[in-house]
């Protein structure tokens, strides 16, 4: 018995000292930063209790952030989740298209987000870009997608949307190929449409792939950097500054440490509390087999 | 209650032919077992019944109504899938009512009907729970129920039992049979299980390649193989074949090139009147009251079954011999040929 505890502890080291080293010490000197003020030069820490979550709980800016946040998230998980959901039941229709779509739509997933929100950059280009040049042959006056406060938003999330597409429909579509032809077969010999079978069959037999796609894609887009960085650097007018991009200003532009730390921690819980609530609610509706 | 007909009911993937032109008919309330070997097309052929796939040529027809060009649903036939096909989200009860509630019956007649073939197949302790808590019978059980509950015209089985352990299929073989008896509904039974084909059927369609061999009751087909494949293929251990050279002239009819006999006709002594010459024991299967007695003639496997109670040894050596009536005779392209009385 103890030689086998010891073989396991030895075969599960690697895995714990990484995780010790970049994401538990990590997230403790976080919580123990969020409790100091810290000066850029020197790095002394003086302690401050308190005083960064009064200070953020008392900033507009932050709360801006947050709601952008919240915003962002919704306007991506929904139509993400659901896009890719409408492809992957098409896609799993025609299976000679399945896996050369596949591919296609795991593209973006597979570049980096710099890459792809390069790739962006030229398209919502206001006088030079594709979209804008394609609304215009539609007789429509495109907007300055990236330098609007009102469109940037909504322009970043379309970005991510597209990033992620691919993610959600390899899962969507492994869900969807686990659930056996038969049963399928079954609901029709039992008199059931398509449109039933999809709701009252498919749906619940994929509902621990779609619960799953959801709280990643949550957290996904809760932590979203790459793309708001290189489309819109926050802006315009802190249009986009999400709570993530908010905390990078005041850490790496900023340097307030300890402040920056105060909103990882709180940014932390956020997530914590986003996915407890999901699990909370999707609990009678998940089916596992 | 419903006949099933078949005219040349032909089906192709692409253009590669599975079924090839079959006439079959299967009167209203008959038990009609399709058996054959893997890949021979019993499966699909079930399936173009059901409505589960699309017939190339020819017509089906239920109840005198040809329905080619008809959903499963409006078929009124139920199936029965071999992996059960359960819906797993939900309960036994739920899985049993699903066909009633979309076909919008009344929640009085779906209770009652639930709740009868609950009783009439022992499920109703289990009505609340899920089938992944249910044992391989019990799901066997309630795919069964699911399609007594729709009353439907026509059963179709496809391979059911071949997913269960030996003793649970006898089990479960039986308990068709009743259903069957009390239903007196029409069902075509699909098995690769030769067993299961004899001792279900009312008629057997012995199937092979995307052909039907032969047609008939259990034991004529049994007794009166069509073909080489037929004889082979029902019966076990299955028929022994030899070269027909190795028999003496005047025993084997013109055109024959085999001659077959079963294990059962298999004598080890010299009292049957055709002498098969010196066999050599190679394998001795004792079953309890009978064993099995795999022998080596001039270099061709023959069995023979027998009910001694001491079995002969390995490497024995003993005369085999048949009766002249145990003989079927089969021509090169095996077919059947009938000795001339």
């Amino acid at each position: 018995m103890k030689r086998q505890a010891t073989q396991a502890w030895l075969l599960l080291s690697p895995a714990l000292i990484g995780l010790a080293i970049f994401t538990i010490y990590p997230a403790l000197q976080s919580f123990y930063l969020s409790l100091h003020e810290v000066d850029p030069y020197t790095a002394a820490r003086s302690w401050v209790g308190l005083a960064n979550y009064g200070e953020l709980a008392r900033s507009t800016d932050y709360w801006a952030s947050l709601q952008t946040s919240l915003v962002f998230t919704l306007a991506t998980v929904i139509p993400g989740v659901l896009i890719s959901l409408g492809i992957a039941v098409g896609l799993d229709q025609s299976p000679y298209f399945k896996g050369f779509f596949r591919t296609i739509f795991l593209l973006p997933v597979a570049i980096s987000s710099a890459m792809a929100a390069m790739l962006w950059v030229f398209i919502y280009n206001p006088t030079a870009g594709y979209l804008n040049y394609l609304l215009g042959l539609l007789g429509v006056d495109g907007p300055n997608w990236l330098g609007d406060p009102a469109h940037a938003l909504a322009a970043v999330a379309i970005a991510t949307v597209w990033k992620e597409l691919g993610f959600n429909i390899v899962f969507f579509l492994a869900g969807l190929n686990a659930i056996p032809g038969e049963i399928q077969e079954a609901a029709t010999m039992d008199g059931a449409s398509a449109w039933q079978r999809f709701c009252r069959v498919t749906m619940p037999l994929l509902s621990p792939t779609l619960f799953f796609v959801m709280v990643v894609s949550v957290i996904n887009s809760l932590q979203s950097f790459g793309q708001i960085h290189i489309l819109t650097g926050g802006g315009p007018a802190g249009a986009t500054t999400t709570m993530v991009y908010g905390l990078y200003l005041e850490a790496f532009v900023n340097f307030r440490t300890g402040y920056a730390s105060a909103q990882a921690v709180l940014l932390f819980l956020l997530i914590m509390i986003a996915t407890a609530l999901q699990f909370r609610l999707a609990q009678r509706r998940v089916h596992y087999g | 209650m419903a006949s099933v007909e078949l005219r040349q009911v032909s089906k192709s993937f692409g253009n590669s032919p599975i079924i090839h032109r079959i006439d079959l008919s299967v009167p209203s309330g008959q038990f009609l077992v399709l058996v054959g070997p893997s890949g021979c097309g019993k499966s699909t052929l079930l399936r173009m019944v059901a409505g589960l796939e699309d017939v190339s040529g020819g017509d089906i027809a239920i109840g005198g109504r040809v329905v080619n060009e008809l959903t499963p649903k409006e078929r009124g036939v139920a199936m029965v899938f071999q992996n059960y096909a359960l819906y797993p989200h939900m309960t036994v009860e739920q899985n049993l009512s699903f066909g009633l509630k979309l076909a919008k019956c009344s929640s009085a007649d779906i209770t009652a009907r639930v709740t009868d073939a609950a009783r009439i197949l022992g499920l109703s302790d289990q009505l609340k729970k899920k089938p992944g808590q249910l044992s391989g019978g019990q799901k066997q059980r309630v795919a069964m129920g699911r399609a007594m509950v729709r009353q439907p015209a026509v059963f179709l089985f496809d391979e059911p039992l071949s997913n269960l352990d030996a003793q649970l299929r006898v089990r479960m073989r039986a308990e068709i049979s009743l259903l069957h008896r009390r239903t007196k509904a029409t069902i075509v039974y699909v098995t690769h299980d030769q067993i299961e084909a004899m001792t279900l059927a009312d008629q057997i369609a012995v199937m092979r390649a995307g052909f039907l061999e032969q047609v008939g009751r259990p034991l004529d087909v049994y007794n009166d193989p069509a073909t080489q494949f037929v004889a082979s293929f029902i019966g076990t251990p299955p028929m022994n074949f030899l070269p027909a050279t190795m028999f003496p002239t005047g025993a084997v009819p013109k055109g024959a090139v085999t001659v077959g006999f079963r294990p059962e006709g298999t004598i080890m002594g010299t009292s049957g009147q055709i002498a098969l010459g010196r066999a050599k024991v190679r394998l001795v299967e004792p079953l309890g009251t009978i064993a099995y007695v795999h022998l080596d003639v001039a270099g061709q496997p023959v069995t023979a079954e027998t009910k001694a109670l001491v079995a002969p040894a390995l490497d024995l050596e003993l005369p085999l011999s048949v009766e002249p009536t145990a003989l079927f005779f089969f021509d090169a392209a095996g077919k059947r040929v009938r000795s001339q009385p």
